[in-house]
């Protein structure tokens, strides 16, 4: 994943690039699935997400689409 | 030792260092022999847990860790800075840290500077927008380019 100052700057990005757009969301939405995602990994007992509870964490930040299924 | 025991060893080298321990160094800190250490390494590459360099024991990711630079760094208020993976990864390691920190990144399109900053646990208000290429479900084809 990448950060961009603005859409108009993905658009540019992906057109110069033969890509087809992906998803483009807000830093918040990233920062509230990065806090679950990350905060917990200097704690004993760790273990990734499962592919529901992952998604789960993705629709908590709003991002329900098929991009984002599992 | 158990391969969390592994997991958190090297988590917590890359932040008191910024250098990945290699097999020899935590078979060392655990008090295991080095075979056993490598082979916990290639269970948790297995399990996606961490990346290593290709055909070796060289630890590339320890999510959300860089232990080689990258564009993404996460500077925190304890003067104390790390690389992260991607900006997802970086913004992680001051969640993880549970810090005050920032985000020092550019724009992967013209190079300007980007700060996402993160105070009492909320995130300034910013103009960037967060781009993947790919489904979430392809991510691990190739993890370095999402």
């Amino acid at each position: 994943m990448l950060l961009f100052r603005s859409e108009e700057h993905v658009n540019r990005w992906c057109e110069q690039r033969g890509l087809d757009r992906g998803a483009v969301f807000t830093p918040e939405q990233l920062w509230t699935v990065a806090k679950p995602w990350h905060g917990p990994r200097l704690e004993r007992g760790w273990r990734r997400f499962t592919p529901a509870e992952a998604e789960a964490v993705f629709a908590g930040a709003g991002l329900t689409d098929t991009f984002w299924h599992l | 030792m158990t391969d969390d025991d592994v997991r958190l060893h090297i988590l917590r080298e890359l932040i008191a260092s910024g250098t990945a321990p290699s097999v020899a160094d935590t078979g060392a800190a655990l008090d295991v022999p080095e075979s056993d250490a490598a082979a916990a390494y290639d269970r948790l590459a297995a399990n996606r847990v961490i990346v290593l360099e290709p055909g070796t024991h060289d630890v590339l990711m320890a999510a959300p860790l860089s232990a080689v630079p990258t564009p993404h760094i996460a500077r925190m208020a304890d003067g104390r800075s790390h690389y992260g993976n991607c900006v997802w990864d970086a913004l992680g390691v001051i969640a993880m840290l549970g810090q005050d920190g920032g985000v020092e990144t550019v724009c992967t399109d013209c190079d300007a500077a980007l700060t996402l900053t993160v105070r009492r646990g909320a995130l300034a208000p910013t103009d960037a927008v967060v781009h993947f290429a790919v489904p979430a479900a392809r991510w691990w084809e190739n993890i370095v380019f999402t």
